[in-house]
């Protein structure tokens, strides 16, 4: 019976990334087309490929044919769908999408008949005809088409079957089209009936019950049995999805990434180019001559380029770095290919391969078809010279951003799905507002019902329901932070452009998986706030020692370096600032680079949850012995003292131990990224831990480095990453060291970074004894910046930057004028500098007008004062008298500073009730260094920050501060849900709790909170709150 | 303001949202004691109360309110301001004698609005704003003469003038925090400073100027009452009472350029006075389709519902009331209602219908957009906009329940014998968002009768067939 069902191939369906229409994601539509033993399925988003590469991954793993389409609706009203027969039509299609696209406002398409028979006459092409079809389309489509084009019929149980047929068929006649089944899928099964309305209402900006006609009125959009369509369709119909399916034999496998031609210079092989440039770069890193490591590495890894011609990737990386010092731009490589001999001798990178040991195996290999993969970090703030550099260079039509698809996160999901179920604006915020980083990502039914939701109210479980579906389902493209894609020729012809929400801005319809998983290569340009501070900490130095300070020139393995970060004094050093970092350092105790590394990579979820820290933590402090279950690991995990800490180690370890080929180690690798979100490790579970058993090892080890891998999961760092970021670890660490009030002005003027508030980066740059002025009118520029103390050593300004509502325009203007001549008084300061009535008052607000105006309350009445000057007064004279204004009090100029620069030079604001807290028997941040092990005290501070880590259930480590330094809470559980008013409410926060230290590191277990924030009056310190 | 109707200690709190973010406006006092504050983000609100009661604020709620206060203050005196934001003002020198003193108005003040179920801060002061920002400052103070005014004044933190956020933070700035504060400041360096509105204010306030302030009238409306001089126990009789009244509504309506839609009569019976148990008053409601002012088109009106009215005794007052007068003006004129009267006949006989059968018995139909059949029509306003869809073979009559059928041996329907189906299948599966989830296979049957049957067949469970409506 079965067996003699006609064969069909389905033409015509949208998956989720028909944005608010399709409701199943593209892998479930190929994968539920192969088990209904569809012979093919095309995918026709509308106007666009974006899920594309997913289906066709899906369809490879599965040996399933994937024909690519895109559906259209053009401006007359014209429906059709259009096919890729070959590469050729594929580019024409992907250049049909790319125009709609750019005509249009992001997320909307605009294209005419005329763009259509321009573009894609030569594309396969289905007409959809409307319910009163108009024969002229079919006319056209005939004409544009000839010997291409079909009439769709989709018959979708809607009781006007036969009128619809034979109305189509006598179409069909006249214009000599010749007629297919499609069914107009929206859905891979009957069952997502309550989604794809739910779509419906989201995209209409309604409620499902308000939705009425525009909902589908049965379920039959989905991916039929193909019984159901032999008794629906005449045969003859179904044959001719066969012939259409036929004809498309393009694979988007067929795309082969096609590299700029014009990185070498004429006459020159890139092979050629590539040794030159390296050979030269081996003369400047070695000056003496390099070591025979060193020549063996660069010559395999020059063989291997050539094997795979890669030499195009390694120049194009080479080009942008160029280009980046030339502008000196810091810049650093980073990713497995980044840490290549190669590549250091290139410059991209400045990890020295012979100063460590580092696996370079994985750097890129044959088996694997996979581009290689160098990430390079720019300055935050300068990073856009690059990417107009990349645009300027290949041209708008060749460089284009990857895409970044905007998912559904549980948050938006409630909000969307909560109004289309016609929940009220107030419930939906309730709800969504609720799931706060607290409460993780799960909803919890406990959660709804302490928010007076019932968990079983029918409403509540379909939201739910619902909102469990739609999670993760795409809502628009968004531009990658910085994967760059670059074509040879038209990179429209290789994927659709589309318009980005910034103006001027465009992306690719695919992200950085689907690049990868096409073999296509990207470059990738991020930036990292910490390179701007590195390099604005060497200018600094530069102008005020009067000698060249770089990158390069600080010198390597400190040991006055290592102490510090032993000490954990580390506020605003690269990677290793953190709480959690902060309190293993003292522990961990790095002394070399190589610690740095393990440092970096340790502190990590990955690590952490699958249980490395500790076993690391004891081999390292001698409490345990380092052992080995066999020789090859011990190869693998010597380093790192057995334990596996890199997510290379783990690739390297199913390899030697499992026997798994390169290739399935990669697609492990690949997998466990992945497998959060889309699971599917079972099938390399059984393998690892089988390969193992053969070769010897016992099962419990087996077990442990599975769960290990399951730990590591999408946090898993790699030692090529983790090399790089030590490197700016140990760079700005020294810094720190040795030049702590350069540091601290480099990073206050590339705020926003990193942990740490321009308050707490003050506090510490004074608590190592440099004096730190206040931004003031008659001196400062709108950077921090350095002046002579007394000693002569650097003393920190602040800058005009730091003052909120203060525009640039307005500081350059004031700078320049009063570098011309200096201020005399406030109004001739307005006058001059043409400053306005809002930027006077932030200076005022910021007491930067001391100097000019006296206390901030009679600079207050000065500003005021200052009148527009009226072209017929010209500059009128008034003169009056200055009233007598109050002296502000010491708590006011706390309250004000903060308020207008989020930090204070006066006292700290605890210093000024620590009578009133005094009553409370509280010790100081000071006194509980002093404090031993056990005892039971009493102490408060402001909330600096409170987090709650994602590895540690349950715990929130909070940081409170006052005028003597800080204190480490850690409040569990069970006294978080009792003081949870208090721990989420107090500014300022009283504890009574345990002390616990274990050698340097000092924390204090909460047994009791209580809110003291009425003792601050109206002091504001905000707290910042980290995942 | 939300918790009038009821008594309730369940935490609650007013958040008003600028942009994405929203905040607690005011709390009650549950809300208060965990921690709930005025000002505090509604997120932080939330995770210190779960069961916080939020109601976003209501400005057009919050004036409708003030309003009625100062309708409700009328009786204290003829003058009554709403000119200040959030406040009723009161001039009551005049009516101090009348109530025995300021201490006793106070009283009858506060426990009306006790009464009324509003909370107040009830301050008095010689001048209009001297009284306004006492009680903005939450000062129940009752300050009665001038000479007094600057001390009481001084304290007054200067946010409860409201001089917006800009100015009140060039104030603050200086070190200003009261009105005491601002008043011994040089006047033109002042006025310079932050506009001269605010000296004048000052001056207004300290009685130094004059603060002349409109007066709150109440919104019209038509209530008169009628003492028959005679008993009545005859429509007629009744009817000619009313055309007086309704000609002296006819004036007022000509007079304020309005027009009424609902009208409300009580007939008093014998022997029984106003405000007695409505039983022995007879009400009788009218609804009007269109605003009207014209007195024969209300009187024919009234006369078919009083023709249909048993009267159970006779009458010795008529009350009417038009609680709602809106403007004639507003309502727009249609554009083809002159060039026929078929339009006005047609009101004319539904206004008929309306008054012989009740005002319930009279609706329109329309159709619903909705894939469910059931759900596809509804009762609407008799003229109301209709909603035109043209979707499937439907039939007119529908039945209210569908109807099960009786199957054959060959599972094939029966409705007064065997049916014979169209092969074209409608199926609707919808309606799973309120719990009556439908999936049928919808059929058009003829029996053999030579009825036209709609018809259809459960898609899961038993599959039953139903009967569901009739063709024409």
């Amino acid at each position: 019976m079965v067996t003699c069902l006609p064969e069909f191939a389905e033409l015509h369906a949208v998956s989720n990334f028909t944005f608010l229409r399709g409701s199943s994601r593209p892998e479930e539509l190929i994968t539920r087309a192969n088990e209904l033993e569809y012979l093919a399925l095309a995918i026709t988003d509308e106007c666009s490929v974006a899920g594309m590469v997913r289906a066709h991954v899906a369809a490879k793993d599965r040996g399933f044919k994937l024909i690519v389409g895109s559906e259209f609706r053009l401006q007359d009203g014209l429906r059709l769908t259009l096919y890729a027969t070959n590469r050729e039509t594929y580019g024409d299609l992907s250049q049909l999408i790319t125009r709609g696209r750019r005509a249009a406002e992001k997320g909307e398409y605009c294209l005419t008949r005329s763009d259509v028979s321009e573009l894609a006459a030569n594309c396969l092409a289905l007409w959809l005809p409307e319910v009163d079809p108009d024969i002229e389309q079919a006319q056209w489509l005939t004409d544009t088409f000839p010997g291409n084009a079909w009439i769709a019929v989709e018959l979708l149980q809607q009781g006007n079957e036969r009128k619809r047929m034979q109305q189509l068929v006598e179409l069909g006649k006249q214009v000599g089209l010749p007629l297919v089944a499609a069914n107009d899928v929206h859905a891979h099964e009957r069952q997502q009936r309550p989604l794809q309305d739910t779509l419906t209402a989201i995209r209409l900006h309604t409620t499902v019950e308000a939705a009425g006609h525009e909902l589908h009125a049965n379920g039959e959009r989905h991916l039929r049995r193909r019984e159901v369509l032999a008794r629906l369709y005449p045969q003859e119909w179904l044959a001719e999805t066969m012939v259409i399916a036929e004809r498309c034999q393009f694979s988007l496998d067929e795309l082969r990434y096609e590299y700029p031609e014009e990185l070498v210079p004429a006459g020159e092989t890139p092979a050629h180019y590539l040794r030159r440039l390296t050979e030269a770069g081996i003369k400047e890193r070695w000056p003496a001559s390099e070591t025979q490591k060193v020549r063996q590495l660069i010559e395999h890894e020059l063989q291997l380029i050539a094997e795979l011609n890669y030499e195009p990737y390694f120049l194009t990386v080479y080009d942008i770095v160029k280009f980046a010092r030339s502008r000196s731009i810091l810049c650093q490589g980073r990713g497995s290919a980044a840490n290549s001999a190669v590549c250091y001798a290139l410059g991209i990178t400045e990890v020295d391969p012979s100063r460590m040991e580092m696996l370079f195996e994985r750097f890129i290999s044959k088996e694997r078809n996979e581009p290689p993969d160098i990430d390079v970090d720019f300055e935050h703030e300068r990073r856009e010279e690059v990417i107009q550099y990349l645009y300027n260079k290949y041209g708008r039509h060749r460089a284009a951003l990857a895409a970044t698809v905007i998912t559904y996160r549980p948050r938006s999901a409630i909000r969307d799905v909560g109004k289309a179920l016609g929940l009220s604006l107030e419930q939906v915020d309730r709800l969504a507002k609720n799931m706060q980083w607290w409460d993780g990502k799960a909803i919890a039914p406990e959660r709804l019902t302490e928010i007076g939701f019932d968990p079983a109210n029918p409403v509540v479980v379909r939201l739910m329901y619902i909102v469990h579906q739609i999670l993760g389902f795409p809502r628009h493209l968004s531009q990658h932070v910085g994967g760059f894609v670059i074509a040879r020729d038209d990179l429209s012809r290789l994927v659709p452009i589309e318009n980005a929400s910034m103006p001027d801005r465009t992306v690719i319809q695919w992200d950085k998986d689907d690049l990868d998983a096409l073999g296509l290569l990207k470059v990738d340009c991020l930036a990292l706030g910490m390179l701007s501070a590195i390099h604005r900490a060497c200018d600094l130095l530069t102008r005020f020692r009067d000698r060249p300070y770089s990158l390069a020139d600080i010198p390597p393995e400190d040991p006055a370096v290592y102490e510090m970060i032993q000490h954990a004094d580390t506020v605003g050093v690269f990677q290793i600032e953190s709480r959690a970092q902060m309190s293993m350092l003292p522990r961990l105790r790095p002394a070399n680079f190589y610690d740095l590394v393990v440092e970096v990579a340790i502190v990590r979820p990955g690590p952490i949850q699958g249980d490395m820290v500790h076993p690391y933590l004891r081999r390292r402090q001698g409490l345990e012995a380092v052992t080995y279950p066999s020789a090859a690991v011990e190869d693998v995990l010597r380093r790192t003292l057995g334990v596996p800490i890199f997510q290379e180690q783990v690739i390297k370890l199913a390899m030697v131990a499992a026997g798994f080929t390169p290739g399935e180690a990669d697609q492990l690798r690949r997998s466990m990224a992945a497998w959060k979100r889309h699971g599917g490790l079972d099938h390399f579970e059984k393998r690892l831990i089988e390969g193992m058993r053969e070769r010897g090892y016992e099962e419990t080890f087996a077990r442990q480095i599975f769960q290990q891998i399951l730990g590591f999961g999408e946090y898993g760092f790699p030692e090529s990453h983790a090399a790089s970021f030590a490197l700016l670890a140990y760079a700005s660490a020294w810094l720190k060291c040795h030049e702590q009030a350069a540091f601290t002005c480099a990073i206050l003027n590339s705020l926003p970074m990193g942990f740490y508030g321009p308050s707490q980066l003050v506090q510490d740059a004074k608590g190592h004894g440099v004096e730190v002025r206040p931004a003031d009118v008659t001196i400062s520029d709108w950077d921090c910046s350095l002046e002579p103390d007394n000693n002569k050593e650097p003393a920190l300004r602040l800058g005009l930057r730091m003052i909120k509502g203060l525009s640039r325009g307005a500081v350059d203007r004031l700078v320049e004028t009063r570098r011309a001549q200096l201020f005399e008084n406030v109004k001739d300061m307005a006058k001059r500098a043409r400053l306005d009535r809002r930027d006077l008052e932030a200076l005022a607000a910021a007491d930067a007008l001391r100097s000019l105006g006296g206390h901030r309350h009679r600079a207050r009445w000065e500003i005021l004062g200052v009148e527009r000057e009226t072209p017929l007064l010209g500059d009128a004279q008034i003169n009056e008298a200055m009233p007598l204004l109050r002296t502000p009090r010491e708590g006011e100029e706390i309250v004000a500073d903060y308020a207008s620069t989020s930090l204070t030079l006066r006292r700290h604001p605890l210093a000024l009730i620590r009578k009133q807290l005094n009553k409370h028997r509280v010790v100081t941040a000071e006194e509980i260094q002093k404090v031993p092990h056990g005892s039971v005290i009493a102490t408060a501070g402001l909330v600096v920050s409170r987090q709650r880590p994602g590895s540690a259930a349950g715990v929130i480590f909070a940081t409170l501060e006052d005028e003597t330094g800080h204190i480490n809470l850690v409040v569990w559980k069970t006294v978080m849900e009792q003081y949870r008013r208090e721990l989420l409410g107090a500014r300022l926060l009283g504890v009574y709790g345990e002390v616990q230290r274990e050698g340097e590191v000092i924390h204090v277990i909460a047994k009791q909170l209580q809110d003291h924030s009425a003792l601050l009056g109206r002091l504001n310190t905000a707290s910042r709150d980290f995942r | 303001m939300f918790s009038r109707g009821v008594i309730s200690n369940d935490p609650q709190a007013t958040c008003q949202s600028s942009g994405n973010k929203a905040h607690v406006l005011i709390c009650n006092a549950s809300a208060a004691s965990l921690g709930v504050r005025s000002g505090m983000p509604l997120r932080a609100a939330c995770a210190l109360a779960d069961n916080l009661k939020l109601y976003p604020r209501d400005e057009v709620l919050e004036q409708e309110a003030l309003k009625q206060v100062a309708a409700w203050s009328v009786r204290f005196t003829s003058l009554v301001s709403l000119s200040f934001s959030h406040a009723v003002l009161l001039e009551v020198a005049g009516s101090l004698s009348l109530f025995g003193g300021l201490d006793h108005l106070l009283e009858e003040v506060r426990d009306g609005l006790d009464e009324l179920g509003y909370q107040a801060t009830l301050a008095v002061g010689p001048t209009p704003l001297a009284a306004v920002w006492l009680a903005r400052a939450g000062r129940k103070e009752a300050i009665e003469h001038k000479p007094q005014l600057a001390k009481a004044l001084g304290s007054i933190p200067l946010y409860c003038l409201l001089l917006g956020d800009k100015k009140l933070r060039s104030l603050n700035g200086m070190g200003l925090q009261n009105v005491a504060d601002i008043v011994r400041l040089p006047r033109d360096g002042l006025a310079r400073r932050l506009g001269k509105d605010l000296v004048l204010l000052l001056d207004r306030a300290l009685g130094r100027a004059p603060d002349p302030l409109k007066p709150y009238v109440p919104p019209p409306r038509f209530r008169s009452r009628l003492l028959l001089p005679a008993e009545a126990d005859s429509v007629e009789a009744l009817s000619f009472a009313m055309r007086r009244m309704l000609a002296e509504l006819g004036g007022m309506l000509l007079g304020c350029g309005g027009g009424v839609q609902e009208l409300s009569i009580q007939l008093i019976h014998r022997d029984e006075q106003i405000n007695c148990d409505e039983k022995d008053v007879t009400h009788i409601d009218l609804r009007l389709s269109v605003l009207s002012r014209d007195v024969d088109h209300l009187m024919a009106v009234l006369h078919e519902r009083l023709e249909r009215a048993t009267l159970e005794a006779p009458v010795i007052e008529i009350v009417m009331v038009a609680d709602t007068i809106l403007s004639l003006g507003s309502c727009p004129q249609d554009l083809f209602s002159k060039q026929g009267e078929s339009d006005h006949d047609w009101q004319v006989l539904l206004e008929r219908l309306r008054a012989r059968m009740g005002e319930e018995a009279v609706h329109g139909l329309k159709q619903v957009a909705e894939h469910r059949p059931e759900k596809a029509w509804g009762t609407a306003v008799v003229g109301g906009e209709g909603l035109a869809l043209n979707f499937g073979r439907r039939p007119l009559w529908l039945l209210d329940e569908p109807l099960l059928l009786s199957t054959n041996g060959e599972g094939r329907p029966r409705f007064h014998g065997s049916l014979q189906l169209d092969p074209d299948r409608e199926r609707i599966e919808s309606g799973w968002w309120d719990g009556k989830d439908i999936a049928r296979d919808y059929f058009v049957a003829h029996n053999t009768r030579g009825l036209r049957l709609w018809v259809y067949r459960e898609l899961h469970g038993e599959q039953r067939w139903f009967l569901h409506g009739i063709f024409a």
